[in-house]
């Protein structure tokens, strides 16, 4: 400590007080994520039914499994990434859309704001049953009033319309979040760019795609980061909305994993797919950032 | 800073002789005993119990009340050390996944008090596993006044019967069946009644049935007479209004209960909604077709809720104590008949104030055949897996060879994961 010159000292003091201030929040990761996801790394080489007290050692059985013999886990696989896909473009989309117009001088933007906000209060898990409710009983009512077939057709029931009615859910449930960080993000686009650009004759379509879309890229950046981990772990609404139905049309991966643990009791092959689910949402999801950062630009 | 530190200390340290003797209290108190049950449509029926008990010794059970996610719960709680004092489950296959928990009620005097018939289905190699704590039937309901209005005096018993009285409702504008074919667990229980007595008549049993069906050398799509079960699936959709899809519990009980539905695949735990919802309403049972041969026509009716209790506990006696009371007290023998409003699998216990559970009474005094819940032999899992499956055929997204395949090949995996 004596040999320290006081620069030295001050950047040691500073590296100390900053891993004391991290280290409570590193124990509690530790303790309740990594450890945790390295037991059930473990997990996945054995059988286990998750009551019994052992675990058999099985080595790479369930992998093997998983992509050779488990053609009911590809087609719940196909099935998430094609939600994943269509709300991922859908939402990006019309939050993008709506906060534009929300974030020009419209009448009653506030309230609209919050409006479309509220349901990203409510739990993913509610809305699904009250949408179960709509579809069913509610869309019943319509149809006795306006006699419109659109109401008849069996939107939770149908193989070729359930698909739509989870992503018009999901997409219903989430549009509110992904606004408020498009708002944010164009309200950091400098006035003065904007007006140059005015002043150079742009108009409102070719400021928005020169000067507008380019500074809000880290936006989009975060938003479709977001919206593509939320659609692969996709799980609550269709729990409630479907449960998987009909057939395991609407199964996602995330509840076939659920499934094999906790309903047929496979808990180490259950364990297995996460691992291959946490894989893929790692590899995707690096893709996409390094995707999107390269087109984000500073002002 | 320091200030503050010794501040929280000392607050700490004044609290201290608090917390203390709130734990003593605890472990020189009455004990509670912790449970967790099954069947919310039963909450007010358990608490009541809970307070009789509480008011005759002293005794608090902590009840938990789950449904959909019951078994992912206990599951957890299990792994995790939480074991509950006491806790539900399935007969049959449940004995062998709950093993290692369970107390072995063998020995105790209560169970003598049980009717034999009823400790079949937690009776593993002589040793009764769990506590069969009512006794279920599930067939078709039906609502006696629509079939009084549209002239329906002899009750179906054959699919062609069935097929018959569907048409004429039809035809006089009554929707037939509410299916509930959006729940998992209706779909199985309406499709294993129709080849209920395949196992008997043609596989030497039950047991021997679902041994076979373990080991792989019998395959669902060998058996002829599951065109009966889709027969009959095809017979409910096509009779089940517009969106037989997204039929659920809620749907079914409440359209049989109004008449805007005839019949329902149901068990008398549906009596008490469908009550609810019209209290005037007049119900009764029908057998379900085994395709076309009305003798083997039956209900199917069984002990399967079944209580466990942990082995491990340290309020072992206490929970032992609490299921004494159940069967031999006063209030306890009543609990089932005279609150619950079922059929009660104890000795001479009174026949309860349900048209559903005298319905079962009188059909099973006349003759017709009662027949175990065979399927929850099938090993733990296959129940929903099944059901998802025998969806698809009804939503259409397989046909039937397709679905006798994905049931052998569901089956296959899950009885050798739980071998």
């Amino acid at each position: 400590m004596e040999s320290m010159t006081p620069l030295k000292r001050k950047q040691w003091d500073r590296a100390l007080t900053f891993a004391l201030f991290t280290l409570p929040a590193l124990a509690a990761i530790l303790i309740s994520v990594e450890i945790p996801f390295l037991m059930s790394v473990f997990s996945s080489f054995t059988k286990w039914n998750g009551l019994d007290r052992a675990q058999t050692f099985i080595g790479l059985e369930n992998y093997k499994e998983l992509f050779l013999d488990d053609l009911d886990m590809w087609k719940a696989f196909g099935f998430t990434l094609r939600l994943t896909l269509g709300s991922v473009l859908v939402v990006n989309l019309c939050a993008l859309l709506l906060a534009v117009l929300l974030d020009s001088d419209i009448r009653g933007k506030n309230a609209l704001r919050a409006a479309f906000y509220v349901p990203n209060i409510v739990s993913l898990i509610i809305i699904g049953y009250i949408w179960r409710f709509i579809f069913s009983a509610g869309f019943e009512s319509f149809f006795q009033t306006t006699g419109m077939d659109f109401f008849m057709f069996s939107w939770l029931g149908d193989v070729n319309l359930v698909y739509f009615s989870v992503l018009m859910v999901s997409v219903w449930h989430s549009l509110g979040f992904y606004l408020v960080i498009y708002i944010a993000g164009l309200q950091t686009v400098p006035r003065d760019l904007i007006e140059a650009s005015m002043i150079d004759g742009a108009g409102r379509v070719v400021r928005f795609f020169r000067i507008t879309l380019p500074l809000i890229m880290s936006a989009i950046t975060v938003s479709v980061f977001h919206s593509l981990s939320n659609g692969l772990k996709a799980f609550d609404v269709i729990f409630s909305l479907t449960n998987g139905g009909p057939g395991n049309s609407t199964t996602t991966i995330a509840l076939d994993i659920y499934r094999t643990a906790f309903v047929i009791n496979r808990f180490g092959y259950g364990t297995a797919k996460s691992v291959v689910l946490f894989l893929m949402i790692l590899i995707l999801s690096i893709f996409q950032v390094r995707l999107f950062k390269s087109r984000e630009v500073e002002v | 800073m320091k200030k503050m530190l010794f501040v929280v200390m000392a607050v700490l340290l004044a609290f201290s002789p608090l917390f203390a003797a709130g734990q003593q209290e605890q472990a020189a108190g009455p004990v509670t005993l912790n449970v967790l049950f099954y069947s919310p449509e039963l909450a007010e029926q358990y608490n009541d119990m809970v307070a009789a008990y509480k008011a005759e010794t002293g005794v608090t059970l902590d009840i938990t009340v789950l449904q959909t996610d019951y078994r992912s719960v206990l599951t957890s709680r299990l792994n995790s050390g939480d074991v509950p004092d006491i806790f539900m489950s399935s007969a049959y296959a449940d004995n062998s996944t709950y093993k290692d928990y369970v107390y072995d009620l063998t020995n105790e005097d209560f169970i003598k008090k049980i009717e034999p018939s009823a400790l079949q289905g937690v009776t593993v190699d002589g040793k009764v596993l769990g506590y069969p704590f009512l006794v279920q039937s599930h067939s078709f309901i039906y609502n006696k006044k629509v079939f009084a209005d549209n002239g329906i005096t002899t009750l179906p018993k054959t699919l062609a019967d069935f097929e018959a009285v569907s048409k004429k409702l039809q035809a006089n504008g009554v929707q037939p069946f509410a299916t509930g074919f959006k729940e998992f667990w209706v779909l199985p229980q309406t499709a294993w009644q129709a080849i209920a007595n395949v196992p008997a008549e043609n596989y030497g049993g039950y047991e021997n049935f679902v041994a076979k069906l373990n080991a792989g050398e019998l395959k669902f799509k060998d058996i002829p007479q599951m065109s009966q079960v889709f027969d009959l699936l095809d017979l409910i959709k096509k009779y089940g209004g517009p969106k037989p899809n997204e039929s659920d519990f809620n749907d079914q009980t409440s359209s049989l209960a109004t008449g805007k539905v005839a019949m329902i695949h149901q068990g008398n735990w549906a009596e008490d909604s469908i009550r609810k919802t019209n209290p005037e309403v007049e119900i009764g049972f029908l057998v379900g077709p085994t395709g076309n041969n009305a003798a083997t026509a039956g209900i199917m009716f069984d002990s399967n809720q079944t209580i466990r209790i942990a082995k491990d506990g340290k309020n072992l006696d206490a929970a032992l104590d609490w299921l004494r009371w159940l069967t031999t007290s006063e209030y306890g023998r009543n609990w089932i008949p005279g609150k619950v409003k079922q059929l009660s699998p104890i000795i001479g216990a009174a026949a309860p104030d349900s048209q559903i559970a005298k319905e079962t009474s009188a059909l099973l005094a006349s003759g017709t055949p009662g027949y175990p819940w065979f399927y929850q032999m099938f090993p733990t899992g296959t129940e929903q897996q099944l059901g998802a499956i025998l969806q698809g055929y009804c939503a259409g997204i397989t046909n039937r060879a397709q679905t006798l395949d994905a049931l052998d090949s569901a089956y296959a995996k899950i009885a050798k994961a739980a071998q």
